[in-house]
């Protein structure tokens, strides 16, 4: 990251300020030559396996990002991992060990149907679309503090309540579902559609491009400058840096703490809210995995809202792609995608080991206690 | 008996040991001094199997020897005694010698090793209760299981590194003799300190290292304390002195001018209830600190250290008393940060846990404690222009050595990063200031330095609160010494009390 922001904005110039984050690892480059080795690697596979390489590219750049129809496509899909990733990252950053944005997500997608279905119903659509949207966000973010209050006031580790507190709120959703939200005429868990009135607008005709998406983008330009330019930014860098600094320079870590966690929470509600008046326009059950995509999304984009942003997009794009390559005579599996997906994560999580070992071996000048290190140089 | 010949290893662009030369006699206790970071620590990880060297050979009675692991080290009959005790604390004495007596699969009988470990405790005329758990000795019982424990497994050679850095004077002198024997019975000792008189008394031959270089080798009464310290050193230091100060009236001790400041800290029978039934960690604690003044608490770790400066920071809510912070009661107190009225600045004993956030730059550090108020912050932003001033204010102000104000701390030498949190934390002057073994890890030149931040502070009328396990450091700039022994405070009439007396308080025998 220190490398990528030596332009000269204000915004980048200062990015560096406190953002020579977390380690060597946060490099831009590193990324990009992260997934162009991952493509690499699994095109190479599928050519051994007989698949012409340089005809799965072209038609997966054709299917993601060739014309229209398909980059909105890879905007649509990029839109809720963004939301996914932006609450992973700020939870992350934060020292905040938020899983469960799966479940967040799930409940700012309920809540959002169900107003805009059964429990709001205004003559005009705008005021509902509004409030159904607050309403899912905070749903997620309430959903989140649960595991924040258990924390505080049970000792429950964070990572292991909210990912158990996915699943009751997988389960929850699907009773509502099958409850009070179900649509008629199907025993399945599955809400009644949404009215096209309250439908999110569209900016072009007949593509994806709604509302939503610019909505997300923004959210992360904001994010970043949150992180880089206010002391709330510093103050969640610090107490996820080194919490028992942060106590001791006078920060209220677990205040600080419980608010990361509602809005990492809030971020993900607002994906599930955004996804389902955006793009389904109703709800099922099994309403997608983007809220554990979403921190690979974030480990992707090295925390940092921006990076975040182009790690989505990617993930957008080969989903979106995948689907041409999928329908085209070569008749790839689209669950070649999650190799990438996949392959993209653990070289991440293989370098970063390696670069981190290595940092730690030649910080390890001399084996002994920290004072004593390099002192010649006094 | 045992040679190293041209020894050298590099880390990076650092020479941690150039070309190191040096031979051990049987029988004999050799001295290896020398400054923090002199290269003592890497020549006993080399010795000991977690170091290797780049160049050069080690030599075992004739033959070469490759030192690839501790396991080989113990094989070859060397043992080692950590600084920090290695242990495991629920297991009781015996059975951590056995521990680390076991070869693989293999670990001598009960009988068997009871009988080492009794011919060796014999020999130094050491009580050792077997099976007690570790957990329940002094610190001083369980140095001398660790190096029970090491005779046991070793055999030929024991390395000591500054094992006296976690005793009382008393002990020290307790533990010459046993060496004596240890050696007498044809093992080599081999004594790593920086505390030359211990040195003088303990040692037969000396190694003076510096900058990684052997600057001297030879017997002890070669040189005299002067000559040794000169060489360990290089240039002569400036080390702060009560008695320097004591030529300027300026800045003599005001305990006796009759003029006493107010309290800007007061702890009335200040006493904390242990987790364990009837254990009081601290007891009736009185104490105050007047502005202008450095009272010093010494006393041996784990005497209540950590709960009076717990306490102080209102982490920790007494059972019983109050803590007053200038005229005000207030036991309340949640964080260090600024309280109006009553800035306090803390200097923690562990820097790294508890002050420094390492990846962040020098500059985000100075400004920890300062980021969210005017001018440094405006409306929840922050104003980086007046960090940068600021940082670039402290920076020149405490001479701390980095290439710019954007370099993580974490690449600083361990004395910058003192530094930057003495910086930090009295660069506001705060008016009560809290010092936790600030000097520790640091070498003697950044040991001064901290000290002499401390009498400045002290000289511009701050209340200062010195709680110290080095006791020469403590003396050296205390206006009032209290001793902490068991949870219980008592004050000594310091400078008038000698050193020999405030020693045997801090072992609860006076």
């Amino acid at each position: 990251m220190m490398t990528t922001f030596h332009s000269s904005s204000p915004l980048r110039r200062h990015a560096g300020r406190f953002s020579r984050l977390i380690s060597a690892v946060a490099l831009l480059p590193l990324t990009i030559g992260t997934c162009g080795l991952a493509l690499g690697l699994v095109l190479s596979g599928l050519a051994l396996a007989g698949y012409p390489p340089l005809a799965i590219v072209s038609r997966w750049v054709d299917g993601s990002i060739g014309g229209i129809y398909p980059l909105t496509n890879s905007l649509a899909d990029a839109c809720p991992l963004l939301l996914t990733g932006l609450a992973a990252g700020i939870a992350f950053r934060g020292g905040v060990l938020n899983i469960g944005a799966q479940g967040q997500f799930l409940l700012g997608a309920m809540v959002t149907v169900g107003l805009s279905t059964r429990w709001l119903i205004f003559h005009s659509a705008p005021p509902v679309i509004i409030l159904a949207i607050l309403a899912g966000t905070f749903a997620g973010g309430l959903w989140a503090l649960l595991a924040s209050v258990l924390e505080r006031y049970r000792s429950v580790p964070i990572v292991l309540s909210t990912i158990l507190l996915n699943f009751v709120a997988l389960y929850v959703v699907r009773a509502i579902l099958q409850g009070p939200l179900q649509a008629g005429g199907t025993p399945a868990p599955q809400s009644p559609q949404i009215a096209p009135a309250y439908w999110l607008p569209v900016f072009i005709p007949f593509t994806s491009f709604h509302l939503g998406i610019p909505i997300a983008f923004v959210l992360a330009v904001l994010f970043y400058a949150l992180n880089q330019r206010t002391t709330f930014g510093f103050e969640s860098l610090v107490i996820g840096l080194n919490p028992g600094a942060a106590r001791l320079a006078g920060i209220r870590v677990t205040r600080k703490q419980f608010l990361v966690m509602f809005m990492s929470g809030c971020c993900a509600g607002l994906g599930g809210a955004l996804q389902v008046l955006g793009v389904t326009h109703f709800m099922t059950g099994s309403f997608g995995n983007y809220g554990y995509a979403g921190i690979a999304v974030a480990l992707l984009g090295r925390l940092n809202p921006l990076g975040i942003a182009g790690a989505a997009l990617f993930f957008g794009m080969l989903d979106t792609g995948a689907l041409r390559v999928e329908e085209s005579s070569l008749a790839l599996p689209h669950a070649v995608v999650n190799v990438v997906k996949a392959v993209v994560i653990l070289l991440m999580l293989l370098l970063s080991a390696y670069l981190l070992g290595r940092k730690l071996r030649t910080r390890q000048v001399d084996p002994s206690p920290p004072g004593d290190r390099g002192s010649d140089k006094l | 008996m045992l040679q190293l010949i041209n020894i050298s290893k590099r880390f990076g662009p650092v020479a941690a040991l150039d070309n190191v030369t040096l031979s051990l006699r049987r029988g004999a206790i050799h001295g290896i001094l020398g400054e923090n970071g002199a290269g003592k620590s890497t020549l006993m990880n080399i010795l000991f199997g977690l170091a290797h060297p780049d160049t050069g050979k080690i030599e075992l009675d004739g033959r070469r020897v490759r030192i690839v692991s501790p396991v080989r080290a113990q094989r070859l009959g060397i043992g080692m005694v950590h600084q920090h005790f290695k242990m495991v604390e629920s297991l009781t004495v015996l059975e951590n010698i056995s521990l680390a007596a076991a070869r693989g699969l293999w670990s001598p009988g009960r009988r068997e090793l009871i009988g080492r470990i009794r011919a060796w405790t014999d020999k130094l005329h050491w009580n050792l209760d077997l099976e007690k758990p570790v957990a329940d000795l002094a610190v001083g019982r369980r140095q001398r299981v660790e190096i029970v424990k090491a005779l046991c497994t070793g055999g030929k050679l024991l390395i000591l590194d500054e094992p006296t850095a976690v005793l009382t004077p008393q002990e020290v002198a307790e533990l010459i003799p046993p060496l004596r024997a240890v050696a007498a019975a044809g093992m080599t000792v081999l004594f790593i300190s920086h505390k030359l008189a211990e040195v003088q008394k303990l040692c037969d031959r000396i190694t003076i290292l510096r900058k990684g270089r052997v600057v001297y080798t030879g017997a002890i009464n070669e040189l005299d304390a002067g000559q040794i310290a000169e060489k360990m050193i290089g240039a002569r230091l400036k080390f702060p002195r009560l008695t320097d100060h004591q030529e300027q009236p300026d800045n003599a001790p005001r305990r006796d001018s009759g003029e006493l400041a107010p309290p800007r800290l007061e702890l009335r029978n200040v006493s904390i209830r242990g987790s364990r039934h009837g254990a009081w960690p601290l007891l009736n604690v009185n104490l105050s600190v007047r502005s202008g003044e450095i009272h010093g608490i010494a006393g041996v770790d784990g005497n209540g250290q950590d709960f009076l400066i717990r306490c102080i920071l209102g982490q920790l809510e007494p059972a019983d008393g109050n803590v007053i912070f200038g005229d005000s009661p207030d036991s309340h107190r949640k964080t260090p940060g600024t309280r109006s009225g009553t800035p306090l600045g803390y200097i923690p004993e562990d820097r790294l846990r508890e002050a420094l956030v390492l990846p962040l730059s020098v500059q985000a550090n100075l400004m920890l404690k300062r980021y969210h108020t005017s001018p440094f912050a405006w409306m929840g932003l922050c104003r980086f222009g007046r960090w940068r001033q600021r940082s670039a204010e402290l920076i020149g102000q405490f001479d701390i050595r980095c290439p710019d104000a954007q370099t993580p701390v974490g690449t600083l030498s361990g004395g910058n990063q003192q530094k930057v949190v003495v910086a930090r934390e009295l660069g506001e002057k705060p008016r009560l200031i809290l010092a936790v073994n600030p000097t520790r890890g640091l070498d003697v030149g950044a040991s001064a330095f901290v000290m002499n931040q401390l009498l400045a502070a002290r000289r511009e009328g701050a209340a200062i609160l010195l709680v110290h396990s080095d006791l020469d450091e403590l003396l050296a700039i205390s206006d009032r010494v209290s001793v902490l022994y068991n949870g219980q405070l008592q004050e000594t009439s310091w400078p008038d009390a000698s050193r020999e007396q405030i020693g045997k308080m801090m072992l609860g025998i006076a």
